[in-house]
């Protein structure tokens, strides 16, 4: 599903140049859930931008559904990530001048489809989170559970087969960092998903099939 | 898309109360302006309607002492007569103190069938007067001889007044009263208007009445026609000659061409000074506006990070930005023009609708102009932002 291979990333400025991912090579399996860990600044979150198109890699090439991404334009690259990728942040990004359905409708906007067929479809994926009952709440009258739960129906509604997650439960309390995994699994279990998450939680990492460790932008493990 | 920004804006109403109460202010800042000019330029298109160059007004206070009104009718015959007896005075005509380019004027009512007609200009006029001018009749004749024995009071009227009274349909044989309705005029004849307070202001209704011995009382202008050879030299000898007349009078001879450079100084340069002011207030409107946006895009970097994440490419973020300036300006120009709509509904300052609606039309596209130009940077920074960054950011 998703193929890194060799991947790097260098940061430069007038005076440093840092190396933040090194000769990242990664196969990823549709259905997979795969969880990433390693300590602050060792460049999980960089590799996964780029897995998810948000960063160029500085090396390397990235194939998603058997597709190189490398000679893809601006445009280009935005219709792939709205039609295969959908994003959960750590700090969940939703837009507190939106309500919880409009916040979740947000990726179909940039597709050809109604106002109907995306209210439908977001009515849905929140259905899915259990937030059915909180569509015309605004972001800021939600707990952070709710919140996490909201972007985790914005990343769905468009029915990607790839989910990336930076830290889902990383501003969450255990608990409701529990029911967040919950949900991830069972997108994972139910539609097959391919997730790929970054964590520091090594007891959410055992919940996935897989895990790799970064250290110092290199893959240990 | 616009839906979705519209609820975006609608939902953030509070936050651009003032970007919206700044674009009203401005809006009717431009509306006011795109008034005057389009009034003034409407005017201006209009033809004069005569002939300025080569007539002089002299103005002298009258110190005759006859009270018996033929002999002062024969006072002025003899000025006439004096005066024409230079061969570079073509025509004479003797006239109140509203004389065009003067900042005098005399205006009277009228009645027709009922109706009042008020604040219509009333010229006192001599045969010569047309011919003095070269005003244009469009209808009917000018005062002759031959008016003294008519039954009814003959009357020329200019063509504003006419279509006031009649619209479209002919003047000429009509019966036109004063404002108790206590004398009837006969109209003879409608001349083309004449613009007599400057280029940019309309003629106005009015009415050519013939002066009768009574008139002379009031008469302190001699307009005359001068030939093309007629110099500084020869205006000394006239000025000697009139004071030579005139004993005990004031005399004073002024070019009409001088009178309607000064009339319209003072039509234009207030409208210059006006619109540098309103220049000024749109810099820095423009700036305020640029500004206001650039603010917004960095306090939104996370928004605008998280849609390009989710499918909207750079191109599409910038034309939000500009889209939802538009929305908002869409919103302050609906206020303003409820208001600017006033002006042609309740028609204040008597002036036509269709200057208010064209001005409300410019303004409108002046600030459409305006937003669209003062976001496209914006816009352009906003495309520029890399989601990666944006959302880390956070």
């Amino acid at each position: 599903m998703i193929r890194l291979q060799n991947i790097e990333k260098v940061y430069r400025t007038d005076t440093v140049e840092t190396l933040a991912v090194k000769g990242v090579n990664l196969d990823i399996a549709k259905g997979e859930f795969l969880s990433i860990m390693g300590p602050s600044g060792c460049g999980k979150s960089t590799l996964l931008n780029i897995m998810g198109l948000l960063d160029d890699p500085s090396k390397g090439s990235i194939t998603i559904n058997n597709q190189d991404t490398k000679n893809l334009s601006d445009q280009q690259l935005a219709k792939f990530r709205n039609q295969h990728i959908g994003f959960i942040f750590q700090s969940y990004h939703l837009i507190n001048d939106l309500q919880v359905l409009d916040n979740v409708a947000l990726p179909l906007l940039y597709r050809s489809s109604t106002e109907k067929e995306r209210r439908i479809l977001a009515a849905v994926a929140l259905e899915k989170v259990g937030l059915s009952n909180r569509l015309k709440h605004f972001p800021t009258q939600l707990s952070g559970g709710q919140r996490q739960r909201v972007a985790i129906a914005r990343a769905i509604v468009g029915s990607p087969q790839i989910i990336l997650a930076d830290e889902p439960t990383g501003n969450l309390d255990s608990a409701m960092g529990n029911e967040i995994m919950e949900i991830l699994i069972n997108l994972n279990k139910h539609r097959d998903t391919t997730i790929v998450m970054v964590t520091h939680d090594e007891n959410m990492a055992q919940k996935t099939h897989r895990l790799i460790r970064l250290f110092d932008g290199s893959q240990v493990l | 898309m616009l839906k979705h920004l519209f609820i975006l804006i609608w939902n953030k109403r509070k936050q651009n109360f003032l970007f919206l109460s700044e674009l009203l202010v401005s809006f009717l800042v431009i509306f006011a302006v795109f008034s005057f000019l389009v009034y003034y330029f409407q005017n201006y298109k209009k033809p004069l309607g005569f002939e300025y160059e080569k007539v002089w007004s002299i103005h002298f206070t009258n110190s005759v002492k006859i009270k018996n009104m033929d002999s002062l009718s024969m006072y002025y015959d003899n000025l006439r007569k004096t005066l024409k007896s230079l061969p570079q005075i073509e025509k004479v005509s003797f006239s109140g103190a509203n004389i065009p380019y003067s900042n005098n004027n005399s205006t009277t009512g009228l009645t027709n069938n009922g109706k009042k007609y008020n604040r219509i200009n009333n010229y006192r006029v001599e045969n010569e007067y047309k011919d003095l001018w070269k005003m244009k009749l469009v209808e009917g004749r000018w005062y002759n001889e031959q008016d003294i024995t008519s039954t009814y009071i003959p009357m020329v009227i200019n063509e504003s007044l006419k279509e006031e009274m009649f619209g479209k349909g002919p003047a000429t044989g009509k019966l036109i009263g004063s404002l108790e309705d206590k004398i009837k005029w006969k109209v003879i004849g409608v001349t083309a208007d004449m613009k007599a307070n400057g280029d940019f202001y309309p003629a106005g209704p009015a009415i050519y009445a013939k002066v009768d011995t009574s008139a002379y009382r009031w008469m302190r202008n001699a307009l005359i026609k001068v030939s093309p050879g007629a110099d500084a030299a020869f205006e000394s000898r006239l000025y000697k000659l009139l004071s030579g007349t005139l004993k005990n009078s004031n005399i004073e001879i002024t070019h009409l061409t001088d009178m309607r450079k000064s009339k319209n100084e003072a039509t234009i340069i207030p409208m210059i000074i006006f619109m540098i002011i309103a220049g000024f207030l749109m810099i820095n409107v423009a700036l305020g506006l640029f500004g206001v946006l650039w603010y917004n895009i960095n306090k939104r970097r996370s928004e605008i990070g998280l849609r390009r994440a989710i499918g909207a490419g750079g191109k599409s973020v910038s034309y939000q930005l500009v889209y939802e300036s538009l929305i908002l300006a869409t919103m302050s120009l609906t206020a303003g023009c409820f208001f600017a709509i006033q002006f042609p509904l309740l028609n204040v300052f008597d002036i036509p609708a269709s200057v208010y609606l064209t001005a409300i039309l410019l303004a409108m596209i002046f600030i459409y102009m305006l937003v669209f130009l003062c976001s496209l940077y914006p816009g352009k920074q906003a495309a520029a932002i890399h989601p990666a960054i944006a959302l880390h950011e956070e």
